[in-house]
């Protein structure tokens, strides 16, 4: 497979701490990676070398199959979590200089420009100063100069930070319209929410190391615990008393109208197993398997890792 | 290369476009020229009327006229009353409370010593302008010198006149056979010039240090320089401030020119005539074929203002502005990356300020001791030359000692920016991180 982006093998060592340490990631075209992990486990620094603001001490970084170059820089939109803009300079300038430095002529990035604050509903703001707008506003010509100069490849970190719910999902829109158009985004984020609802792939960085990775897909599947949901009419001593050592029985719960089960296979149990025991004593209303979700994933995983290497 | 100069753009135009430029821009040659002449014409100039009363019981300078029992000066061309003083004579002694109440300004005593140690009281009501004061005690002085050369002595005024001769010392450097020294005076041009630098490197290199500041606490910096190499920014923003002062500077230059020509326009009657009056009037009892005194005076100021190899200096200066500036401004731009805040700049602060503080003393020092040896290295040392090496220049270096301060501060200029350069990038993306001087050394030591 062809990955629109590769680092491999990078290790980077800032004095006596490590940043990372043999951390490798492979990102399909067209698609969103999810960057994750808790503060501190060097998520910043990955994408600081991606960037090229720093460069590793070993392994190396590949842009389309080639040795990323200082020009690629133009070709990357890059949102950091430590973001702002000139207070003192208006709106419209702002946009233009940074559009500038990536590489756009002045014409071009004007019209790009216009177009953007027309989609935005932003196009009064333009000689306004920055102190002037609120910070929900500011994000939002923040994001327009990641994306004004069209990147093939999107870094955005954190990137629904200090925003409404309603301009959060503007965002999460415009993410997946671009990827459409065919970016390449890499996300970091701890809101896990969007993560399922907007990544395809994902990589787990903790303590330096990638500690868990590939599709959102594989991963959640992998973390099945075979638990399902029940819900059902009739005694709870009843559904107690039908499942026998196979099945475990986690909680039961009434809901107002009905009983609430979570119950988990054992051995090599199936679920027509678990079915044809319990049918005979409640009716059954409703069964879900219970596919764990990011946040639990990442939780597990990190208190796991962490125990070990503790 | 295009991204340098849109930084460089950018950081002139924001401060070139702010009100505080254009006000100070304005306000500061009104402010100098201002200042200058304005001080000038308060202590020279006094326009209020004096009325002066010289008590002579002696008579050594008046006499009493038989006709009238007036008293009046004893020389005619003497004391004569122009539009600012009158002069009154009385052989009285008067009380100082009749002075308190008398219709007189000033009161002018003379004893029975005066003739012989030229002590007199000056009694004032409100102290008098220095012309004022200056024109009375050149009467007195030229009055009583008659009287003695006379009266003691017994010889003729006029022959006494044609004997008295004012020693000028020129100073004439054995090296330079053929030529009147003037290394004080020109070591005084030299001086403006470093102090021009001096205040150029602070006033801008804070505002580079100021610019970094800003780009750290405003959090713009790593969306920056994911654009541009931290490098590329920290000369952008060198540059580019450098520019405005510059052109802050021209412009100062221009407008003082003007301003400081209609001030000096307004001023020449008052100041130069003064002076012109006191010296045409010794001239003259000299014997001396009398000549425009002003003119004389103006054209020793062309002649020494010829005598300065002004290419030569102008050269000079632009290089030590431009060289010291990029030393002093990739310093600052280091500082301001190393802190998060302006309070916290204190510590790196003073390894900065002394070297600068030092050769402005330096600077100073040489105008009245021009071959001190302090000099010579501060001239060298590329932290000072900048500013001490004008003064050294305008009172003449060797070609081969002007190149190799020229050498020393390129290769110091080229090793700060690229010092500068290493902590700049590793202290912009650092925050919250009180850094210290063995902290930085380690950042010079990180590999990027």
């Amino acid at each position: 497979m062809n990955f629109f982006l590769e680092a491999r093998n990078i290790r980077k060592t800032y004095a006596r701490h490590e940043a990372l340490r043999n951390v490798s990631i492979a990102v399909p075209p067209q698609s969103v990676f999810g960057l994750l992990g808790p503060n501190g486990a060097g998520k910043t620094s990955l994408i600081r070398i991606i960037n090229q603001i720093t460069a590793p001490d070993e392994g190396e970084v590949l842009f389309e199959g080639h040795h990323i170059k200082p020009e690629d820089v133009a070709r990357i939109g890059y949102l950091p979590e430590e973001r702002g803009l000139y207070k003192k300079m208006k709106v419209g300038e702002q946009c233009m200089y940074l559009a500038q430095l990536k590489g756009l002529s002045a014409a071009d990035a004007k019209t790009k420009l216009k177009m953007w604050f027309n989609r935005f509903e932003i196009s009064a703001w333009w000689d306004k100063k920055i102190e002037d707008l609120s910070k929900g506003m500011a994000q939002k010509v923040q994001f327009i100069t990641t994306v004004l100069h069209e990147p093939q490849l999107l870094i955005l970190d954190e990137p629904f930070s200090g925003f409404d719910p309603i301009n959060a999902e503007m965002i999460r829109e415009e993410m997946l319209r671009l990827k459409n158009e065919g970016a390449t985004i890499i996300l970091s984020t701890h809101d896990m929410g969007s993560v399922e609802e907007l990544c395809d792939n994902i990589a787990l960085i903790n303590r330096a190391e990638v500690i868990l990775n590939g599709s959102v897909k594989d991963i959640r599947n992998s973390f099945r615990t075979k638990t399902y949901r029940l819900e059902y009419e009739g005694l709870a001593m009843e559904l107690g008393n039908a499942l026998w050592a196979n099945f475990e029985l986690i909680s039961n719960t009434h809901n107002g109208s009905h009983h609430v089960a979570e119950i988990q296979l054992k051995g090599d149990r199936k679920l027509n197993d678990l079915l044809g025991a319990i049918i005979p004593s409640v009716n059954l209303v409703s069964v879900n398997e219970i596919i764990p979700g990011m946040e639990e994933i990442f939780i597990q995983a990190v208190t796991q890792f962490d125990a070990q290497h503790a | 290369m295009h991204k340098i100069i849109l930084i460089i753009k950018r950081e002139y135009l924001t401060r070139v476009r702010k009100k505080s430029f254009l006000v100070m821009t304005f306000l500061g040659p009104l402010l100098f020229v201002g200042l200058t002449f304005g001080a000038m014409y308060l202590t020279m100039s006094d326009h209020n009327e004096y009325d002066v009363l010289i008590s002579d019981p002696a008579g050594i300078i008046s006499f009493r006229d038989q006709a009238s029992g007036k008293i009046f000066s004893r020389y005619p061309e003497r004391f004569k009353d122009g539009n600012q003083i009158r002069y009154f004579f009385t052989r009285e002694v008067l009380e100082p409370d009749s002075f308190k109440t008398s219709p007189y300004n000033l009161l002018l005593e003379l004893d029975d010593q005066t003739i012989n140690d030229g002590n007199c009281n000056f009694f004032f009501k409100k102290l008098p302008g220095e012309m004022v004061t200056e024109n009375i005690r050149a009467e007195v002085e030229e009055s009583l010198e008659r009287t003695r050369v006379t009266d003691k002595l017994a010889l003729d005024y006029s022959l006494y006149k044609r004997a008295k001769l004012n020693v000028n010392l020129k100073e004439i450097n054995i090296e330079k056979l053929g030529q009147e020294d003037k290394t004080q005076a020109k070591a005084m041009v030299g001086f403006a010039f470093a102090v021009l630098i001096y205040m150029f490197i602070f006033l801008y290199g804070v505002q580079v240090m100021r610019g970094v500041i800003e780009e750290k606490t405003n959090r713009i910096i790593e969306v920056i320089i994911s654009s541009v190499k931290p490098f590329q920014l920290m000369m952008g923003k060198v540059i580019g401030i450098g520019m405005v002062g510059l052109t802050q500077f021209l412009m100062w230059v221009i407008l003082s020119l003007v301003v400081g020509g209609f001030a000096f326009q307004f001023l020449q009657s008052d100041v130069t005539s003064g002076a012109a009056v006191i010296q045409n009037a010794q001239l003259a009892q000299q014997g001396v074929d009398t000549v425009d005194a002003a003119d004389l005076s103006k054209n020793e100021i062309f002649s020494f203002i010829l005598s300065i190899n002004w290419p030569l200096m102008i050269g000079l200066f632009i290089f030590y502005f431009i060289g010291g500036y990029l030393l002093y401004g990739s310093i600052f731009a280091a500082i301001g990356a190393a802190v998060d805040n302006e309070t916290d700049t204190q510590q790196f602060m003073l390894p900065v300020t002394i070297p600068l503080g030092l050769s402005y003393i330096v600077s100073a020092v040489l105008i009245s001791n021009p071959e001190s040896p302090v000099g010579l290295f501060f001239s060298i040392f590329p932290l000072t030359s900048p500013i001490t090496m004008m003064v050294k220049v305008a009172i003449g270096a060797q070609w081969w000692f002007v190149l190799l301060s020229m050498l020393v501060l390129i290769a110091a200029f080229l090793f700060f920016i690229w010092m500068a350069g290493k902590i700049y990038r590793v202290g912009i993306l650092m925050y919250g991180k009180k850094a210290s001087f063995k902290e930085l050394w380690k950042w010079l030591r990180y590999k990027y």
